[in-house]
C-alpha cells in the first residue's frame, strides 16, 4: 500500500519552424509547452492534476489532491532510482536553422526546377523529468533537426507524387541532398516490375500489428492471433523484437515508462530468433491477468497509465541492402496508404508510388499495385532481414518478399 | 477572457485563445478503466509583415502582449500591410456566439453522470452471455470549447463549441480471428446521447454476424453499394481533400484540372461543405475570423466552388468561403474541411439494389484516403445477389480513380445521413469533421 506519496512529471517541449509553400519561405514559428502532471498516491488510489505552463509544485499537488476524490484505484508500489540522460548532440540556433532551411530549399529548387516544395525545417528540444517522493529523479534530454518535403511534378494532376522526411541529432547536409536525389532524380523514368517483389522498407508501421497481439491482455483474452503460441517458434530465424529505448532512431523517448519502470540495458525482448518470449503487461494487467509485470507502459499525463508505449526494434542483420538483395531488385514505398492488416492477420497495403532500388541506386518509378501478405509471412518465410545500413531513409530498412496485386 | 492588446504598427498580427475543459469515464469488461478530467488553455499569436508570418505559441495567457512585441521585432514594420491582397480580403467580425450554455453546457455534467450514462449503455447493450465475446468497453467522454479572436484589422469575436461522445466496442472471437464491433455516438450535447441502445445492439449484432459468418471475398472488380457512412467516408476523402485550394495556388495543371464549370461527375452529384451546421465539424468563424458558409463544390455534377483560406482565395481571385482551421492553439491553420456531405437522391432506399446480378454491399467502413485513387477499408461488407443482400463477405481495401468513380455513380437513395464520428488528418493536424451522404451505387470499384 502506497501512502501520501508525490509523483511530478514534467517534459518541456521547444521548437523552432521554418514552413515552405510552393518552394518559397512563408512562416517562422516558434513555439513552447510545458505539460505537467502532479500526482498524490494515498490508500491505494491516485488523484491526477494535468496542469499546462509554470506550475509550483504546492499548486500541482494540491489539486492531485482534490482529485483523489474520484477514489481511482492504483495498488502498486511506486519506482525510485537516479538517473540522467543527455541525448543532445548538438544545438541549433534560430540563424542556423534558417541557413539551414534555405540551404535545403535552394537545392530542390535548383536540381529540380519542374517539382514545387512544401515542407518544413524544425529544430526540436525536449526536457522530460520523473520525480517522485520515493527518491526517484529521472530526467532524458533529447533534441534533434526534423527536415520533410513534399513534392509534385508540374505536370502531375494529384495534390502530392510523395515526400520524404529525416531526422537528424547533428546536421549533415550530405544526407539531405541524398535523399533528395534518391527521391527525385529518376521520379519520372517508368521501369518495369521485377520478377519478385521485395518491399524496403521503414518498419515503424507495420510492425504496430505485432504490438497488439503480444499485448498481455490480448493473450490473456484470447484476442490476439499469438495468444496460444508464446513460447513457441512462429517467425523466421532471423527475427528478432525489441522493446529498445537505446536505439539512435528513438527520438524524444524517455528511458523509463508509463510507471516510472526501467529495463536491464533499457531493452524488453520480446521475440528471439522467430520464438515468442513473453507479451508484455504494465502493472494492471500483471495483476489483472496473473501474469507477470514486464513493463512497458504508456504515460498518460491526464489518468493511469496503461500497457504500451512499445518502441519495437528488429534486430538489424549484419548485411547491407545489396548483400541481402543478392542480386535482385527492392520496391521502396514512396506513397503507400489505405490498407493495413485484418483480423485474419492478412494484410493488404495499396501503394500509389514506388520505386525500384537496386542496394544502391534508384532506377526509376513503377505503377501503382497492391501489397498482398500477412504477419506470419512479412516476419516468417518471407522475411529478409533489416539492413545493417540505410541507404534510402538514413533510418532502418525492413526488407521482405511479397504477392504483387491489382490497382487500377 | 477578454484581451486588451496593443497591435504592433504597420503589421497585421492576431491572436487566438483556445480554452477547453475535456472530462471522460469508460468501464472496461466490468472495471473502471478511464477516469479523469482536465482543462488546457493557450494562445497562437500571430504576425504578418507582407512577406512571412511569424508565429508563436504559448501556454501563458499573461504573457501573450510580450509575444506579439517580440513577432513584431522579427518582422519588417510594411506602412502598405493592409494592401496586401491577402490581409485586404480578411474580414472583420465582432461577435459573441455561445450555443453551449445552461443545460447544455457539459461542464455542468459531474463525473458521476457520466459514469451513469456507461452504466446505462453497458446494462442495455452488453450481453455477457454471448460465448464469443471476450472483450468490451463502455466509455464516455465530452470537450467544451471556448474561443476568442482578435486582429488588428479590428475583429473581436467569440464563440463556444461543444462535442460528446458515447461508444461501446464488443470483441468477438471466432476459430482464433478477433472482430472489434465499434459503435460510437457524438452529439454536440450530453443529454442526446441518450437512448441509442438499440443502435448499439444492432451493430454489436451485425459485427458477430460477421465474426461468425463471413467468408472471403473473390478479389475483381464489382458494382457496389455505398451505405451513408460509407459515401460520407468517399465524398470527405475522394473530393473533398481536393476542394482545399491551398494545394493548387500556382499550379497551373491542377488551375487548369479544377477549372470552375467543368462537368466532375453524373448530374446525380452534389457535394456541399457548411461550417454553421451545428455538426462536429461546427466552426461559426474560422481560424482568421471569417464567417462559416455554405459552400457548393459541386452542383449537379458541375464544379461550383472550393474550399479557401486568405491566401488561396486572394491567389485565386475567390471568395472567402471560412475554412481556415488549426488543429489547436499551437498550430498554424490551413484550409479544412468543416461538415461536407453528398446531397441526397430520390432512388427509394428499398430500391437501391435493384438490378445487381452480383456487387458488393459495404455497410461500414473504418477508413478511408485519396488522392487521384482512393481507398476505403471496409469493417462489414455483405454479397449482392441478383438485388438481395446475401451472406458477410470479408474484404481488406476497396479502391478505385476519383474521377472515373463521381461519374460512375447510379443511383442516389433518399436516406441521407450526416455522421459526426469523424477526425480529418492533414499537414500533421488533426481536427473534428462532420461528413455526410446517402446510400449509393457505384457501376464498378476495386475489392481487395
Amino acid at each position: 500500500m502506497v501512502i501520501n506519496m508525490r509523483e511530478r512529471l514534467t517534459t518541456i517541449n521547444e521548437s523552432t519552424e521554418i514552413k515552405y509553400q510552393e518552394g518559397k519561405k512563408v512562416a517562422v514559428s516558434k513555439n513552447k509547452k510545458i505539460s505537467n502532471s502532479f500526482r498524490v498516491y494515498k490508500n491505494d488510489c491516485v488523484g491526477i492534476s494535468y496542469q499546462l505552463g509554470e506550475v509550483k509544485d504546492e499548486d500541482g499537488f494540491a489539486r492531485a489532491e482534490k482529485a483523489l476524490e474520484r477514489q481511482r484505484p492504483y495498488p502498486f508500489g511506486l519506482e525510485s532510482g537516479v538517473r540522467h540522460r543527455d541525448k543532445t548532440e548538438s544545438s541549433i540556433s534560430d540563424s542556423e536553422l534558417v541557413e539551414i532551411a534555405e540551404e535545403c530549399m535552394g537545392y530542390l529548387n535548383r536540381t529540380y526546377p519542374d517539382y514545387s516544395f512544401h515542407g518544413t525545417v524544425m529544430w526540436e528540444s525536449q526536457l522530460s523529468t520523473r520525480t517522485n517522493d520515493m527518491g526517484m529523479d529521472y530526467s532524458n534530454k533529447d533534441a534533434a533537426i526534423n527536415v520533410g518535403f513534399d513534392f509534385k511534378h508540374k505536370d502531375s494532376k494529384d495534390i502530392s507524387d510523395g515526400e520524404f522526411h529525416f531526422s537528424l541529432r547533428k546536421y549533415d547536409n550530405k544526407v539531405f541532398f541524398k535523399m533528395a536525389d534518391d527521391y527525385l532524380a529518376n521520379f519520372r523514368k517508368m521501369v518495369d516490375f521485377p520478377d519478385e517483389i521485395i518491399i524496403d522498407e521503414q518498419y515503424y508501421g507495420i510492425v504496430g500489428t505485432l504490438g497488439n497481439h503480444l499485448s498481455g491482455e490480448n493473450i490473456s483474452r484470447k484476442t490476439s492471433l499469438l495468444a496460444d503460441k508464446v513460447g513457441e517458434k512462429v517467425f523466421a530465424d532471423g527475427f528478432t523484437l525489441t522493446h529498445d529505448v537505446t536505439d539512435k532512431e528513438c527520438w524524444f523517448n524517455p528511458f523509463w515508462d508509463g510507471e516510472g519502470v526501467t529495463f536491464k540495458d533499457d531493452k524488453l525482448v520480446l521475440i528471439q530468433n522467430g520464438k515468442i518470449l513473453t507479451g508484455y503487461a504494465d502493472k494492471r494487467d500483471a495483476a489483472r491477468f496473473g501474469i507477470n509485470h514486464t513493463g512497458p507502459a504508456y504515460a498518460d499525463y491526464t489518468d493511469i497509465p496503461g500497457a504500451g508505449g512499445l518502441n519495437m526494434r528488429i534486430d538489424r542483420s549484419d548485411k547491407t541492402v545489396k548483400e541481402l538483395l543478392d542480386g535482385r531488385y527492392a520496391v521502396i514505398p514512396v506513397m503507400s496508404y489505405g490498407g493495413g492488416f485484418n483480423e485474419k492477420g492478412e494484410y493488404t497495403m495499396p501503394v500509389h508510388a514506388s520505386l525500384l532500388f537496386d542496394g544502391e541506386k534508384v532506377l526509376g518509378k513503377l505503377p501503382p499495385f497492391t501489397i498482398i501478405s500477412n504477419m506470419f509471412d512479412i516476419y516468417g518465410k518471407d522475411f529478409i532481414g533489416v539492413s545493417a545500413d540505410q541507404p534510402i531513409y538514413n533510418d532502418k530498412q525492413l526488407l521482405y518478399m511479397v504477392m504483387r496485386g491489382e490497382m487500377k | 477572457m477578454k484581451l486588451k492588446l496593443n497591435f504592433p504598427k504597420d503589421l497585421y498580427s492576431d491572436v487566438r485563445v483556445e480554452e477547453n475543459y475535456s472530462i471522460w469515464f469508460s468501464n472496461e469488461n466490468g472495471e473502471v478503466d478511464r477516469d479523469g478530467d482536465c482543462e488546457k488553455k493557450g494562445a497562437m499569436i500571430r504576425v504578418f509583415d507582407g512577406e512571412l508570418w511569424y508565429t508563436a505559441s504559448t501556454n501563458d495567457l499573461n504573457g501573450i502582449q510580450e509575444e506579439l512585441d517580440s513577432l513584431a521585432k522579427l518582422a519588417k514594420p510594411n506602412p502598405d500591410i493592409y494592401e496586401n491582397p491577402e490581409i485586404k480580403l480578411l474580414e472583420v467580425n465582432k461577435d459573441s456566439v455561445f450555443k453551449f450554455t445552461g443545460e447544455n453546457d457539459v461542464r455542468n455534467y459531474t463525473r458521476n453522470d457520466f459514469k451513469e450514462l456507461v452504466d446505462y449503455y453497458i446494462d442495455n447493450c452488453i450481453d455477457c452471455s454471448i460465448p464469443e465475446m471476450n472483450f468490451w468497453n463502455v466509455a464516455a467522454n465530452a470537450v467544451h470549447f471556448e474561443y476568442s479572436f482578435y486582429s488588428s484589422k479590428g475583429a473581436e469575436i467569440e464563440y463556444d463549441s461543444q462535442e460528446t461522445r458515447i461508444g461501446a466496442v464488443e470483441a468477438f472471437t471466432v476459430d482464433g480471428a478477433t472482430t472489434y464491433g465499434y459503435k460510437i455516438i457524438m452529439k454536440p450535447c450530453f443529454e442526446e446521447l441518450k437512448g441509442h441502445e438499440e443502435a448499439v445492439n444492432k451493430k454489436m449484432q451485425e459485427s458477430l454476424n460477421y465474426a461468425k459468418n463471413a467468408v472471403d471475398v473473390e478479389p475483381g472488380d464489382y458494382c457496389c453499394v455505398l451505405a451513408p457512412f460509407v459515401t460520407a467516408m468517399f465524398t470527405h476523402e475522394s473530393f473533398g481533400h481536393k476542394s482545399e485550394s491551398d494545394f493548387m495556388l500556382n499550379d497551373k495543371t491542377l488551375q487548369d484540372e479544377w477549372v470552375m464549370g467543368k462537368k466532375v461527375g453524373t448530374e446525380l452529384v452534389s457535394i456541399c461543405d457548411d461550417g454553421s451546421l451545428n455538426n462536429h465539424g461546427y466552426k461559426p468563424y474560422d481560424d482568421q475570423g471569417t464567417k462559416a458558409r455554405e459552400t457548393w463544390l459541386i452542383k449537379d455534377g458541375v464544379l461550383t466552388g472550393r474550399l479557401h483560406d486568405a491566401q488561396s482565395a486572394s491567389i485565386l481571385n475567390e471568395e472567402l468561403t471560412g475554412n481556415c482551421r488549426a488543429q489547436d492553439y499551437t498550430c498554424t491553420p490551413v484550409v479544412r474541411m468543416t461538415n461536407t456531405y453528398m446531397k441526397g437522391g430520390t432512388t427509394p432506399i428499398a430500391n437501391i439494389f435493384d438490378g445487381i446480378k452480383d456487387g458488393i454491399f459495404v455497410a461500414d467502413s473504418g477508413s478511408g484516403t485519396g488522392q487521384a485513387m482512393f481507398t476505403i477499408r471496409p469493417n462489414i461488407c455483405y454479397r449482392i445477389r441478383d438485388g438481395k443482400v446475401c451472406e458477410p463477405v470479408r474484404v481488406n481495401v476497396i479502391n478505385g480513380n476519383v474521377f472515373k468513380t463521381l461519374f460512375d455513380i447510379e443511383a442516389i437513395a433518399d436516406d441521407f445521413v450526416l455522421c459526426n464520428e469523424l477526425v480529418c488528418g492533414k499537414s500533421g493536424q488533426s481536427v473534428p469533421v462532420s461528413a455526410g451522404g446517402p446510400t449509393i451505387r457505384v457501376k464498378s470499384l476495386t475489392v481487395n
